[in-house]
């Protein structure tokens, strides 16, 4: 088909679309289904009896802060990388509640051996990978459906970035019901698998996300 | 050729609410940029692929015309699209091509054994017409286009009906069932 048929027949085709909202509303609309997810999920699998006394913990509290907050930021620059023509700055924001989440991590883990005066015990937590799946699998959908409304920029990041999303936010409902603090274990077993699930969406972004699937709609329809 | 932002702007907005002829006039404004553009970051292809890389983009734009807000500038948003449009036809391109290069014939070979067996069959025209008439005939039918009669992937589409991408699939898997059964035959 020469191009400018296929002008008349794009221009013939189109129909009304509805906009799609700003990042910052889509990443507000996002949060609620997602914190709404992770309350629903605290609430089945029953709130640590601790509960009181952990929230009183600047450590657990400023840990949970940076969580959520990685999870709003990696949420809104996900939702950015989908827009064509936005800044690409925004799309590294939340690259930086992420290294202060680490540092808070890595400054518990500090702490623990300061307190104990050695190094802490490094056990293994079968429970922390399947439980962020678990309370992140909701809030992981409706990010890929979100996500797949925009345009497939730069799949693999934006797709990373929403997996980091959705496992901070099962990381931070984990928290609630889990009672494993100890720094080194929340360092290892819930931020390592907070980054593993991370790389795992970031490689699988060009499959739940490309040009070709986008265009191939078209031409099938 | 000049682009008024604000008119492009406003005939997006007009097109997102369902106005044919503001989003022809778009296209159509939009078309020289593309040609533009392409032309001059691909001089290289010829002119059909060029065309085709234009419609790829116009088709992208088209597909992705939610995600333009009428309250930005038109012009960002539009180049953005086509330049990750290029670039990632650029990384598509590359990677089919070293998929069709693999088991391509070589002009010249070292002397080592060890560094011609595994082409040795493609000297013997007999086993290769018998390897190849052992294929299935989805891998057969690519290869016949694409190797023997050394049709491009748009000729080789139109004469089989194919699609592009079930050709070079089709092509690749034939290319290393080829490579199996040639191996094969010089082994026994």
């Amino acid at each position: 088909m020469n191009t400018e048929d296929l002008i008349k027949q794009l221009s013939n085709d189109a129909a009304d679309v509805t906009v799609l909202r700003p990042p910052l509303v889509r990443a507000s609309v996002w949060v609620l289904l997602s914190v709404t997810s992770v309350v629903i999920a605290v609430w089945v699998f029953g709130l640590r009896p601790d509960i009181k006394i952990k929230l009183s913990e600047w450590r657990f509290v400023s840990e949970q802060f940076l969580t959520i907050l990685t999870a709003v930021m990696a949420a809104f620059g996900a939702f950015c990388a989908v827009v064509p023509g936005r800044h690409k700055a925004l799309i590294y924001l939340p690259f930086v509640p992420l290294v202060l989440w680490v540092s808070v991590l890595g400054y518990g883990c500090f702490l623990d051996s300061a307190a104990t005066g050695e190094q802490s015990a490094f056990l293994i937590d079968w429970m922390c990978f399947p439980a962020i799946v678990m309370v992140g699998a909701l809030p992981a959908m409706a990010m890929v459906f979100m996500l797949r409304r925009g345009a497939p920029m730069y799949p693999r990041l934006a797709v990373a970035l929403g997996g980091l999303a959705a496992a901070a936010a099962g990381n931070f409902g984990l928290r609630f019901f889990h009672m494993v603090d100890a720094g080194l274990l929340v360092l290892i077993w819930q931020f390592g698998s907070v980054v593993l699930l991370s790389i795992i969406a970031g490689c699988c972004g060009h499959r739940i996300h490309n040009w070709t699937s986008v265009t191939d709609e078209l031409k099938t329809a | 050729m000049q682009c008024d932002d604000t008119l492009l702007r406003d005939r997006m907005a007009a097109a997102q609410a369902g106005d044919k002829e503001a989003y022809a006039l778009l296209l159509a404004d939009l078309l020289p940029v593309v040609r533009g553009m392409v032309y001059r970051k691909r001089s290289f292809l010829d002119v059909a692929d060029r065309e085709d890389l234009v419609q790829d983009i116009l088709l992208s734009l088209h597909a992705v015309r939610r995600t333009y807000s009428p309250d930005r500038p038109f012009l960002p948003w539009f180049y953005a699209i086509a330049s990750n449009r290029l670039a990632d036809k650029g990384r598509q391109d590359a990677r089919y091509k070293r998929i069709l290069d693999i088991g391509s014939d070589f002009h010249e070979t070292f002397p080592a054994i060890a560094t011609n067996t595994p082409f040795e069959g493609y000297g013997d025209q007999q086993e290769l017409a018998d390897a190849i008439s052992q294929l299935p005939p989805g891998q057969r039918q690519a290869i016949e286009l694409l190797k023997l009669k050394e049709m491009t992937l748009k000729e080789a589409s139109s004469a089989s009906g194919l699609t592009i991408a079930s050709l070079k699939i089709s092509v690749h898997r034939g290319m290393k069932t080829l490579k199996r059964l040639l191996r094969q035959g010089s082994d026994q």
